[in-house]
């Protein structure tokens, strides 16, 4: 079973070729990718406890997304530059990856529930900004938020454990272990 | 007992066994303590970009670390258990690294260092209480101090990825080599 010839091309690639090359640039890169993570989730924290009533309730809404976006969105970036040179490295391996796979897919339900409330849910937010209980549909769309965040996260660790190994090994490929 | 001997020692209790029983419980503990790394490193972002003026201006310092603060110690316990159970599932691969001393050397300094910052936040509160729109005088260096507090978080965090590539980054440095595994 071969990978698609982009992603053969994409592991070939230069990038991929500097990233397997450098010693230092995997432990680099994963603490960015590590550390874009963290600011992630712990920005869409504050955010989601804010929408589920748990944190902050005297702190409009709109104030506290307004004042998290820009971290936000500016690791969400960096994550995912980080991601995309993890997976350079070792691209056919990463997409035979169950883990992997199941990552990008909840990484698209994020965006999703997040597209959700931004264009429907948060249309009346000047109902429910500050000082009021926030409707059903913004603490659904906090709780969705954490799960799917968290999920990634506990993917990405999978991803760690079994990249390589969940893949069938070929049966026709001599192994030399003396080197 | 040198401190391989007790890594060694450590790896042979019960505990450790069992947490090395399944091997869903590693990459769980791992997840659990990424995810407080979350809660207690964007926590302290707010507290020192607020000293640094930078978010919440509108609110005093003090209010500003009365909400951070519990979900950065409550992060931190959690963080604490979980790293506690992972150093003794796996205390060889810890203990035998340059990164993993490192930053638990970095961690009691950040830790001490965030103690005396809550102190010094609540005793300038309570000495000048906050009147409309009047801030309590920062104690001298604090803007330093925050700057240098996030530097020492982002050591810490790279130290804890840096455990898994402790020959790579350190070399012949890394004790690891003195266990055998070569330096690359």
């Amino acid at each position: 079973m071969n990978a698609p010839s982009f992603i053969q091309g994409i592991e070939a690639s230069a990038i991929g070729e500097w990233m397997r090359a450098n010693v230092l640039a995997m432990p680099l890169v994963n603490t960015l990718h590590v550390l874009c993570i963290i600011l992630v989730f712990g920005s869409i924290l504050i955010v989601d406890l804010r929408l589920l009533g748990l944190f902050d309730r005297g702190r409009a809404i709109t104030r506290i997304s307004r004042e998290m976006l820009h971290l936000t969105w500016g690791a969400f970036a960096g994550a995912a530059l980080t991601g995309a040179l993890f997976f350079s490295a070792n691209a056919t391996t990463y997409w035979f990856n169950t883990a992997f796979r199941f990552k990008m897919l909840a990484i698209l339900l994020a965006g999703i529930n997040m597209l959700v409330f931004q264009l429907v849910t948060f249309r009346s937010v000047g109902e429910w900004d500050r000082d009021a209980p926030t409707p059903r549909a913004a603490k659904v769309a906090g709780v969705l938020s954490l799960l799917i965040w968290t999920t990634v996260v506990v993917l990405g660790r999978i991803i760690g454990f079994t990249k390589g190994y969940d893949v069938p090994v070929p049966q026709n490929i001599d192994f030399d272990f003396s080197t | 007992m040198g401190l391989q001997e007790f890594a060694a020692a450590i790896g042979s209790t019960a505990l450790s066994t069992a947490l090395k029983t399944d091997s869903w419980i590693v990459p769980f503990l791992q997840s659990v303590h990424i995810l407080m790394i979350g809660v207690v490193f964007v926590s302290i972002l707010m507290i020192s970009l607020r000293v640094l003026d930078r978010v919440r201006v509108d609110e005093p310092l003090a209010l500003v670390w009365r909400r951070f603060a519990p979900f950065m110690w409550t992060g931190l316990v959690v963080m604490a258990i979980t790293g506690a159970l992972l150093t003794i599932a796996e205390p060889v691969r810890e203990f035998m690294t340059l990164s993993f001393r490192l930053k638990m050397l970095l961690l009691v300094i950040c830790i001490v260092s965030a103690v005396v910052f809550g102190r010094s936040v609540r005793a300038a509160a309570r000495s000048a209480p906050a009147a409309a729109g009047v801030e309590p005088p920062l104690p001298a260096g604090v803007r330093v101090a925050a700057v240098v507090t996030l530097v020492l978080w982002l050591a810490i965090i790279f130290l804890g990825r840096a455990i898994a590539y402790d020959t790579s980054v350190w070399g012949d440095w890394s004790p690891t080599v003195s266990l055998g595994g070569a330096a690359t």
